[in-house]
């Protein structure tokens, strides 16, 4: 039991920094067929350069951003059921720290895609480096795209079982069209009052026809926006390719393009949480509510009797706490806090901070502050 | 490209920057000396002018030049000294400003209390009033002549590519630009070499200086430029981590007051030992 005047560190959770698996298995190639999926690949997004996230994101892609322990990117990879084979798009940049990521994961085939962009600049855009692929690896299956930098609250299954023959939007309500400006907005027919849509569309799928698709309105006409999962059958597939090739940087708009051309599009409306992890207040805000009022730390940390952890915290490997107040932070590792105050701050990693009060901030790997 | 002349090419990129950089500081070390020393020479010639101002064009046996000179030589480097220490010769100091010249004004005078009490010192004599008078309005008026002239020499120097000191500039607003116009227009031995924005600037670039990108390609921009200052104009919220790149690389960071929100004139105070902006 803490002593009177000692806070209770009796509630902290310890995990096990991830061990990395021994080699990085290549599905290239390998065309696998489920029973119940079909012919299905999976195509995760994470080939972007983060620069909202700047500094975090200045060393490692947006999904390998740590929460709760593992990268955002295995929260993705988990909610793909096993069967289907699973490519992962990133840049030149982000390359390694992708091939590093791929060998922690044991259970399954990871193929990582490189796009051969060094900078912005360069980039193909999201859905020309789908297009890309599809080419190049001769895909001829149904596609399930993923945003690597999106936690969906929802079963992967419940969505995969709405799907019918057309393409369909994992669809959800944020109820601020303020916020569905950022967005993909979708107008779907007969609102759904349930979790999950009542009105299936005539194609036998469970999701609700989309009527309209508004690729980051100026003015909403819904608040139902379009989430970082997508299906599309096969025969979309030309449509997409064709689109991308004026417009590589719109995954939603191959969506406006599909309606436009008159094919039925569907979507798939969830309750469940959803963020996308594109700014420090949606990391933080979705770290709040994975974690939940508890501190998490890793075995090799230490956290001296004098500190107070309130909040939310996640305190990564080989960090070391004396005499501080944390309130919502995320330490990466390898830390030094010292005589700090530290509130809903995200501390990257070697940072050494002493005598410091600090609220709202990101800090980039290395930083010292002392104060004098 | 084979690898091995892909390897070279860096090699050589490398080798290359290695040089600016020594290039730069050589520069600056190589000006600065010459600055010095040529000061002292300017000294010495002001009151050697003097005494045949006042003596006339003959070499006095009552008033010994040779020693008179020899008092001249040992007070110099002092008189160098108090000009270091009023920050005289600092980079970014400006040389045809007023505050500039009243420092040159009073090192004169202390170079003329020096001399007069070194003099007395060493030979336990006075001399002249009116040579004193004269040594020290030569010394002051040359001093300051030379000092616009190789301020205006050192700033071309120091500006030309590769720039002896190249700035990088954070953010892409008014101030920025207000900024880098400011620098250009007054041929600072800072030269603007890029701008950064951490909102994505659509503009190519910014009176006439490339906008490279948004913040993630700092290090990068850091490794292949090599500024050495650290300008920050905007974006506030990522002022630490400026900070931090700055320090980590080696930069003189710096920052407009009007990233904080400080239009009107402020200045440093220090209340108790603790450092302060004030305003007003």
């Amino acid at each position: 039991m803490p002593e009177k005047g000692e806070p209770d560190l009796s509630s902290i959770q310890t995990f096990l920094s991830p061990a990395y698996g021994e080699r990085w298995r290549i599905s290239a190639g390998v065309r696998t067929v489920s029973l119940y999926y079909g012919c299905m690949q999976a195509f995760i997004l994470a080939g972007g350069f983060a620069t909202r996230l700047w500094p975090l994101s200045e060393r490692r892609a947006k999904p390998l951003l740590p929460l709760a322990g593992k990268p955002l990117l295995t929260y993705v990879l988990e909610s793909v059921p096993k069967e289907i084979p699973v490519t992962v798009s990133t840049n030149a940049v982000f390359a390694d720290d992708m091939k590093t990521w791929a060998k922690t994961i044991k259970d399954r085939n990871v193929t990582i895609s490189i796009e051969d962009a060094g900078h912005e600049g360069e980039k193909l855009g999201a859905l020309g480096a789908v297009s890309k692929w599809l080419t190049e690896e001769k895909i001829d299956d149904d596609l399930l795209l993923l945003a690597g930098d999106n936690y969906v609250g929802c079963s992967m299954e419940k969505f995969l079982e709405a799907r019918g023959t057309n393409p369909l939007i994992a669809a959800h309500d944020i109820g601020d069209r303020e916020l569905a400006k950022q967005f993909g907005t979708v107008i779907v027919e007969n609102l759904p009052s349930h979790p999950h849509p009542l009105t299936p569309s005539p194609e036998g799928g469970r999701g609700t026809k989309v009527i309209s698709f508004e690729e980051k309105p100026l003015h909403p006409k819904s608040t139902f926006v379009s989430t970082g999962w997508w299906w599309l059958p096969k025969d979309s597939l030309p449509v997409l390719k064709e689109h991308a090739k004026k417009h590589p940087d719109n995954v939603g708009g191959v969506f406006e393009e599909f309606l436009r051309r008159g094919m039925t599009v569907d979507a798939f409306i969830f309750k469940e949480t959803w963020h996308d992890i594109g700014s420090f207040e949606s990391y933080l805000h979705l770290h709040r509510e994975i974690v939940d009022g508890k501190t998490l730390a890793d075995s090799t940390s230490i956290i001296t009797p004098n500190c107070a952890l309130e909040g939310s915290n996640t305190i990564g490997p080989s960090v070391r706490i004396e005499k501080s107040t944390l309130r919502d932070c995320i330490l990466f590792g390898n830390s030094v806090i010292t005589d700090c105050v530290l509130e809903r701050c995200i501390i990257d990693e070697h940072c050494t901070l002493t005598g410091v009060d600090l609220c709202d901030q990101m800090l980039r790997a290395g930083t010292i502050l002392k104060r004098p | 490209m084979g690898c091995d002349e892909a390897t070279l090419c860096l090699a050589c990129e490398e080798i290359e920057e290695i040089e600016a950089c020594y290039d730069s500081d050589v520069r600056r070390t190589l000006l600065l000396t010459a600055w010095l020393l040529t000061d002292i020479v300017l000294f010495v010639g002001a009151y050697v002018c003097a005494y045949f101002l006042r003596v006339g064009f003959i070499l006095s046996s009552d008033f010994p030049l040779d020693r008179y000179v020899q008092a001249v030589l040992v007070i110099s480097p002092i008189w160098v000294a108090v000009m270091i220490g009023m920050n005289i010769f600092r980079l970014t100091r400006v040389q045809a400003s007023k505050r500039n010249i009243l420092h040159i004004l009073f090192s004169c005078v202390m170079g003329l209390s020096l001399f007069t009490l070194g003099y007395y010192f060493l030979f336990g004599q006075f001399f002249s009033r009116l040579l004193l008078l004269y040594a020290g309005a030569l010394s002051f008026v040359l001093t300051t002549i030379w000092h616009l002239a190789f301020d205006q020499w050192q700033r071309r120097i120091l500006r030309r590519d590769p720039p002896a000191y190249p700035v990088l500039i954070v953010g892409a607003n008014r101030e920025a630009e207000r900024f880098i116009k400011l620098l250009n227009d007054k041929q600072s031995p800072l030269k603007p070499i890029g701008v950064l924005d951490s909102l994505g600037s659509q503009q190519k670039e910014i009176a006439g200086v490339p906008v490279l990108g948004k913040l993630n390609v700092l290090e990068s921009v850091i490794k292949t430029k090599r500024p050495t200052h650290l300008v920050q104009c905007s974006n506030l919220e990522h002022t630490i981590n400026l900070v931090s790149a700055a320090r980590q690389n080696n930069m003189t960071y710096m920052m407009l007051p009007s990233v904080l929100g400080i239009a009107q004139k402020q200045s440093m105070d220090v209340i108790e030992g603790q450092a302060m902006i004030t305003v007003g």
